[in-house]
Formats: structure tokens, C-alpha cells, sequence
């Protein structure tokens, strides 16, 4: 066991898109910890004296347009979009994970019209119906969430379904069955780790697009509500100031960038090490 | 003709072809024999010019009759070499089914080859394919011509292989495991074609095989390779009949052959006999047609009144050809498949089954330890009675590690982590375990080298000894069949043709069916 083990770690050595993206990921996390807890300046105390400022070592992103800290803010709306993100994916993910076996596995009727359901979200873009659920749902970081994750499950639903009737049919999940393992222990010990890479992967790609999808709809107004503060409704009002305050759009829109580039590392590199 | 001089190709650092020597001569049939990895197809791939980027060619030269295609490690212009090979030899794959477009019908395909080499006309080109369609035994060539590659069966897909390959009548064809895919009788129909280009064409052949005995029929020299390395030249029956060196020598006795009894022949033991399983008057169906929502169900026989009886502790082989219901009948057995009619009586806990691949009968995210184990577990949820504690689990995966030849340290290994044999020795190891009284085996040596073959049988036979075990052996190899069998059961187009004894069956079988298959291995 001990020279498994060994074995695996010697993996990670000399993978340097696991080690980026994870030093980036943990950046961010930390900024988002520490954010929660503590901000140099209060996120939401406004200043008419301090209106844009640009970054200096007293404001390090400079001030908005309140005269608020915009590195503060930064910290926070850090926090609020990962966190916004991480429970969409796992939600999504874990819906796509039920429904896509289940169909995908026994298939027949039921599997046809869940398909036929996923096939109609999918047939919208994502972001237009977000739209339209929060408008049947009142906007609001919690039905923010839940829209979110409703648009999200279909592609894992499919992505899912599609690995599961490809094994179910392989040899050893037959031999699992003469045995008389029952389909529960079927569907979630013998198959799903099979499709483990698989889904990692496409977890760690829908977590992007939720972080971007979050971003666009508190852009446009839906999402997170003033004066809570997100990467996207920072960006979206930041927007009437490009000329005369640049720096408020860049810092937003640089931690967006930061935040998708180092999981995007991490993911491509634990997808290296599954190989 | 092709003359091939310490060749040596590596795939990074390893040496795949090692300093080989060989010559081809004008109208001959050579064939490479080895198990696999031993570097025969890199060998005819390395002739071919058709080695893939990560090969290099580390030394030698390669020269067909005055001109080289490679010479001192470098291959020579590319030009006249793709014209040398695509001109003047040709190759024929293992794979019917993927080697032809299934979009195209195979005719256009053909017509290709000639359109791409040749100035004819249309209707020139269409008589010369219909022409090589009848040279390697097609009928109807007229239909063939307009058939799309799945209207056709394995046998006529690989006839249009060969029909394409000499279509532009080569001094050389490779053919590479080309009745490997194959049935028995298609297989031998196949050797036939071969056999005939050779006589009437004049072309040379270079005849890749891991099957000894297949090459012992149509080649008329061998060699033998190992690990890259050319081990013995000669004339086949010198080759066979007297082989110089020791490998070649445990290669042919590995070959599970008709001469050779079972050793343990005496069987006075007549005890009373048990039966375990008991099949009356079974029919089996499948749906046809559409599988979508609204299609129009249609049911198919595909086995007819199949009654048979297999005794405790005996092996009962099922030979067919592929699509003559053997898979469809071990299911129904099995219980996996439920439209069937008629009886099926087993007196034994859960019969196991063995499949044939093994790199898909293991689960690839499990350790050996934990495959082991599963039936145990699976056993005890079903059966409180057989419940078993952790550690005693483990002492039984332990002890079926030890009973099918693996060292315990395999326990903790992946899949991944183990060859072909080795894979079926745990999957036999996990059917097993839970001691049931029956084992279906369904082709469980046809994916193996013949070494490996042999000490899987072995395995076999000395399990069922100990565990007083019976196998319902199914395969398309006879000489398997008569190794393994003490009764052998026929099957065609879904029907029982023929059951008794092995001897009786080999020596005097009472249909024609059995006689042909028999005769024809």
C-alpha cells in the first residue's frame, strides 16, 4: 500500500499545471476567508471625499464611484461569486448524478421523457432562462443559486447518462450482476467511479461557467443585490465609468480571470495525473 | 523479392524489431509466427512503410528486389517509395470491420484503389472490380458491388479486403492475422482465396499469425519471432516437425492439439451421475426492429428447442459458428434474458460466467482485492446466512489468490496493473469464489497467446478437480474444445444439431454439419 501511495505522489512531481492552478485556487480561497472575516475598509461605508481615487498604497484598487474601498469590495465579491458558483455545481452536479443514472441505467419510457425535458432547457440560453426564472422567482443570491442549478443540471444529466449506458452493458458490470449485486450498489459503487474522471472534468468546466453565468446575471441587475458586493455587479457598475475609472472594471474583471485560469490549471492538471 | 537486413525499430527506448534478418522469395508464402509483442506486425508495418510517428527505425535496410525502401535506418525517397508501395505490394488487416468505410458502398471502394492508380475508364473499371470480386470467391458480385460494408457478412468483408489488395495484382501481400476476426469455416474459406492468389498470381505472401496451426496449413516457410528476434527459419514441416530451438518447441506444444489426450483419461469413477443443469425444450427470443418509443416490436427466434443436460462435474462444449445462438442460450441460462420459453433447471447457487475479453470483465476502478471480495458481499446481502466478517472475506480472497496461481501481492494492484492472462485468472478467481456448482466460460482462451492459453486451461481443469466444478465450455476453436470437453454439443442456426461423447463425436459424428467443422480445423 505504502509503495502505491509513493507511487501516486511521484505523479504530482513535475506536473506544473496541477501545481499553478492550485497555488491560484488557494490564493483565492484565502482572499475569500479572510475576506468573510476581515476587509481593510468597510465594503459598503460610502465616502463623498474619496469618489475614484485612483490605486495608491492607501486604496490598493483604487475607490468607486460611493467612494468605497474597491480592494474591500473585491475580497467580498470574491467570496459571494465562489461561493454562488461552488453550491451551483454542486447542486447541478449532483442532480445531473441521480437523474443521468437513473435514466441512463434502466432507460425505457421514463429516460425518454427526461431527455425530451433536457433537450427543451437546452434548446435556451442558459443565461436567458436564468433570466426568466428569476423573474417567476423574485431576484436574490438564494433563487440565484437554485436557477442557476436547474440550468446547469441538464448538461450533466446528459453527460452522465451517456457514460452510464455505455457501462452498463460492459462485461464486468454483467458479472456484477450474476453475483447478485443489487442495482443500487450497481449504479453508485461499481459504475460511478468509472465515470469519475469523466465528470471531474466537466465539474470543473461548469464551474467556470457558473462563475462567468453569475457574473452575467448580476451584470445585469438579477443576481446579487447592492450594496452586497459580486465580481459581476462590480463589473456591471463599473461600466459607466471605463473612461474616467478604468481601474474599477480591471480589478473585477482581473479577479474573474484569475479565478477561471487557475481552475482551469487545476482541473487540466488533475485530469493529467488521472492518466 | 524482399529482403530485410538487421532491422531494428523502437518505440522509445524499447526495441520492438531487434536486428532482424529476413528474406521473402518470389511466389512463396513466409509466415510469421510469435506471440503477441514478439514484433511481427511491426515488422510488416516497417515494410509497408506504414509505422507510426512514435516508431523510429534504429538501423538495417529493407530492399525489394533492386530497389531500396530502406537503407542504413533511413528510409529513402518518399516519392518512389509510397509508389513502390502502393503499387507493387498491398496489405490485408485483421479487422473486416473497420478497415472499410461504412459510409461508402464497398464496390466505389474498391474502384478507388483503381481509380487513384490506373488511367481506365469507368466501365473498364467496373468489369476489373467485378472481375477481382469473383477471384476471391464472392457471388452475386453485381449485388456485392452495391453493398454498403454492414449488409455483408465478416467472411465477405474481408473477401472485398482481399479483392481491394490484389486488384492491382501485387508482387507482394502482407496479410496481418487475417482470419483472426473470423469463424472457423469462414476462416478456412478465406486461407482457400489465399492459397489461390498465391498459385495463380504468383504473388508472395507474408502471413502474420499468433494461430500455429493456421500457419502450418497455407505457408510454406515459418518464423518463428521473439521479443523482435528472429528465433528459427525454415521450411514449415521442418519447423514443426523438428524444431531446433527450445522456444519454437514449447510454442507447438502449447497448441492445444487432438493428438494429445487429457492425461487423466481413466474415469472408471462412475459415480452416480448428478445432473446440475437440466434444459427442456427452451426457445429463446429477442426484439427486432426499432428500440426507440414508438417502434413496432417484433420477436425473433433465436434459439429452438434446446433440451440438454450437463452432469456434476463435467464439461460440455458448445461449438458454432458466431450467431448461432451460443451466447443467447448461456444468457437464458443465466437468467439475464427473459423472453424465453421452456424449461431451464439448475441445482446450484447463482451460476457464474466467464467472459471472453478480459481487459472488460474487470472492473478497472477496483482493486484485485476488493474484486475478490465483491461476491462475498453480494452474497451476504442476498442470503443473511452466508454473511461473512471482514477479515474472513479477506482470508478467502487470500486463499482464491493463492488457488488460481497469483501471488498475494497482487491483492492490492489495479486491474490496469496486470497482463491479459493474469486479468483472467482473477475473473476466473471471482467466479469462483462462492463456490457456485456451475461455470458458463464463454470463449475464455480465445483472446490469449497460446502459452497463456495452456496454462489457463490448466487452470481450468485443476479447479474444477478441487472444486468439483462444471463448465459449460463454449468456443470456435476445436482443438480448445476437445482439450477441455468430455461431451461436445453442435450448434447451428439456433438448433442442437448434434450431442455426445468427444470421442465418439471426433471419430464418427453422425451429421454432416459436425463433420465439416471438425474437418476443416
Amino acid at each position: 500500500m505504502k509503495a502505491l501511495i509513493k507511487d501516486y505522489l511521484k505523479n504530482f512531481k513535475g506536473n506544473r499545471y496541477f501545481w499553478a492552478g492550485l497555488v491560484m485556487t488557494l490564493m483565492i480561497l484565502l482572499i475569500a476567508v479572510v475576506g468573510y472575516f476581515w476587509t481593510p475598509y468597510s465594503t459598503t461605508e460610502m465616502s463623498a471625499t474619496e469618489r475614484f481615487q485612483a490605486p495608491s498604497f492607501r486604496h490598493l484598487f483604487g475607490t468607486d464611484n460611493f467612494g468605497r474601498d474597491i480592494f474591500s469590495r473585491v475580497m467580498k465579491g470574491i467570496g459571494t461569486t465562489v461561493f454562488i458558483s461552488s453550491l451551483v455545481v454542486i447542486l447541478s452536479g449532483a442532480a445531473g448524478i441521480v437523474i443521468g443514472a437513473l435514466t441512463g441505467y434502466f432507460g425505457g419510457i421514463v429516460d425518454e421523457i427526461v431527455m425530451r425535458i433536457t433537450d427543451a432547457i437546452n434548446g435556451f440560453p442558459s443565461i436567458l432562462l436564468g433570466l426568466v426564472m428569476i423573474t417567476l422567482m423574485g431576484s436574490g443570491s438564494h433563487n440565484l443559486i437554485v436557477s442557476l442549478a436547474i440550468v446547469f443540471t441538464p448538461s450533466y444529466v446528459r453527460i452522465v447518462r451517456s457514460e452510464f449506458i455505455k457501462l452498463r452493458d460492459a462485461d464486468y458490470i454483467k458479472r456484477a450482476r450474476l453475483m447478485g449485486v443489487g442495482h443500487i450498489r450497481i449504479l453508485f459503487v461499481h459504475i460511478l467511479p468509472n465515470i469519475f474522471s469523466v465528470f471531474w472534468a466537466s465539474m470543473m468546466i461548469g464551474f467556470n461557467n457558473a462563475i462567468l453565468a453569475e457574473s452575467g446575471m448580476s451584470y445585469l441587475g438579477i443576481g446579487v443585490q447592492p450594496p452586497d458586493a459580486s465580481l459581476g455587479k462590480m463589473l456591471s457598475d463599473a461600466q459607466g465609468y471605463l473612461m474616467t475609472a478604468p481601474w474599477y472594471a480591471l480589478s473585477p474583471g482581473l479577479a474573474i480571470v484569475w479565478i477561471v485560469l487557475g481552475f482551469s490549471l487545476l482541473s487540466e492538471g488533475i485530469r493529467r495525473l488521472q492518466e | 523479392m524482399i529482403k530485410i537486413e538487421n532491422l531494428s525499430v523502437a518505440f522509445e527506448e524499447t526495441l520492438a524489431v531487434n536486428q532482424l534478418n529476413l528474406e521473402i522469395f518470389d511466389g512463396e508464402i513466409l509466415g510469421i509466427v510469435g506471440e503477441s509483442g514478439s514484433g511481427k506486425s511491426v515488422t510488416a508495418l516497417s515494410v509497408m512503410g506504414l509505422l507510426s510517428s512514435e516508431a523510429t527505425i534504429k538501423g538495417g535496410s529493407i530492399r525489394m528486389g533492386e530497389d531500396w525502401l530502406i537503407k542504413d535506418g533511413k528510409a529513402q525517397d518518399k516519392e518512389r517509395l509510397r509508389k513502390a508501395q502502393g503499387n507493387r505490394m498491398s496489405m490485408v488487416f485483421q479487422e473486416p470491420m473497420t478497415s472499410l468505410n461504412p459510409t461508402q458502398k464497398v464496390g466505389g471502394q474498391v474502384d478507388e484503389v483503381l481509380l487513384l492508380h490506373t488511367k481506365m475508364e469507368a466501365q473498364e473499371r467496373y468489369d476489373k472490380v467485378l472481375e477481382a470480386f469473383k477471384s476471391v470467391g464472392l457471388k452475386n458480385v453485381e449485388k456485392v458491388y452495391d453493398s454498403y460494408p454492414h449488409q455483408l457478412s465478416g467472411g465477405m468483408r474481408q473477401r472485398v479486403m482481399i479483392a481491394m489488395a490484389i486488384i492491382l495484382k501485387p508482387e507482394l501481400l502482407i496479410a496481418d492475422e487475417p482470419t483472426t476476426a473470423l469463424d472457423v469455416r469462414v476462416q478456412n474459406q478465406i486461407i482457400q482465396v489465399l492459397r489461390n492468389i498465391n498459385k495463380e498470381q504468383k504473388t508472395s505472401m507474408l502471413f502474420i499469425t499468433h494461430d500455429l496451426n493456421l500457419a502450418r496449413r497455407i505457408c510454406n516457410r515459418i518464423a518463428v519471432m521473439k521479443d523482435g528476434k528472429l528465433v528459427e527459419i525454415g521450411p514449415t514441416e521442418e519447423v514443426f516437425g523438428n524444431p531446433k530451438e527450445p522456444y519454437t518447441r514449447k510454442l507447438i506444444e502449447a497448441v492445444p492439439s487432438r493428438v494429445k489426450e487429457k492425461e487423466d483419461a481413466p474415469e472408471c469413477t462412475e459415480e452416480v451421475s448428478v445432473n446440475i443443469l437440466e434444459v427442456r425444450d427452451l426457445n429463446i427470443y429477442y426484439h427486432e426492429g426499432s428500440n426507440s418509443l414508438f417502434g413496432q416490436k417484433k420477436k425473433r427466434c433465436v434459439v429452438e428447442n434446446a433440451t440438454f443436460t450437463l452432469e456434476k462435474g463435467e464439461t460440455l462444449g458448445l461449438v458454432g459458428e458466431s450467431g448461432c445462438g451460443k451466447t443467447s442460450l448461456c444468457k437464458a441460462i443465466l437468467g439475464m434474458n427473459k423472453l424465453v420459453e421452456g424449461e431451464v433447471k439448475h441445482f446450484s447457487t447463482r451460476p457464474q460466467m466467464v467472459f471472453q475479453d478480459p481487459y472488460s470483465s474487470l472492473n478497472p476502478a477496483k482493486t484485485i482485492g476488493w474484486l475478490l471480495q465483491e461476491p462475498l458481499r453480494a452474497a451476504g446481502k442476498l442470503d443473511p446466512a452466508c454473511k461473512m466478517t471482514d477479515a474472513d472475506m479477506k482470508a478467502a480472497a487470500y486463499d482464491m489468490l493463492q488457488k488460481i496461481g497469483m501471488p498475494e501481492k497482487y491483492f492490492n494492484r489495479w486491474p490496469s496493473q496486470l497482463s491479459g492472462g493474469q486479468r483472467q485468472r482473477i475473473s476466473i478467481g471471482q467466479a469462483l469464489i462462492t463456490r457456485p456448482g456451475l461455470v458458463i466460460a464463454d470463449e475464455p482462451v480465445s483472446a490469449l497467446d497460446v502459452t497463456i492459453q495452456a496454462q489457463i486451461m490448466e487452470l481450468m481443469q485443476k479447479l474444477q478437480e478441487e472444486l468439483q466444478l462444471s463448465y459449460l465450455f463454449i468456443s470456435h476453436d476445436i482443438n480448445v474444445i476437445y482439450k477441455m470437453s468430455d461431451r461436445i454439443m453442435v450448434m447451428k442456426d439456433g438448433k442442437i444439431v448434434e450431442i455426445g461423447d468427444k470421442e465418439v463425436l471426433f471419430t464418427n459424428p453422425k451429421e454432416e454439419y459436425t463433420r465439416l467443422l471438425f474437418a476443416e480445423s
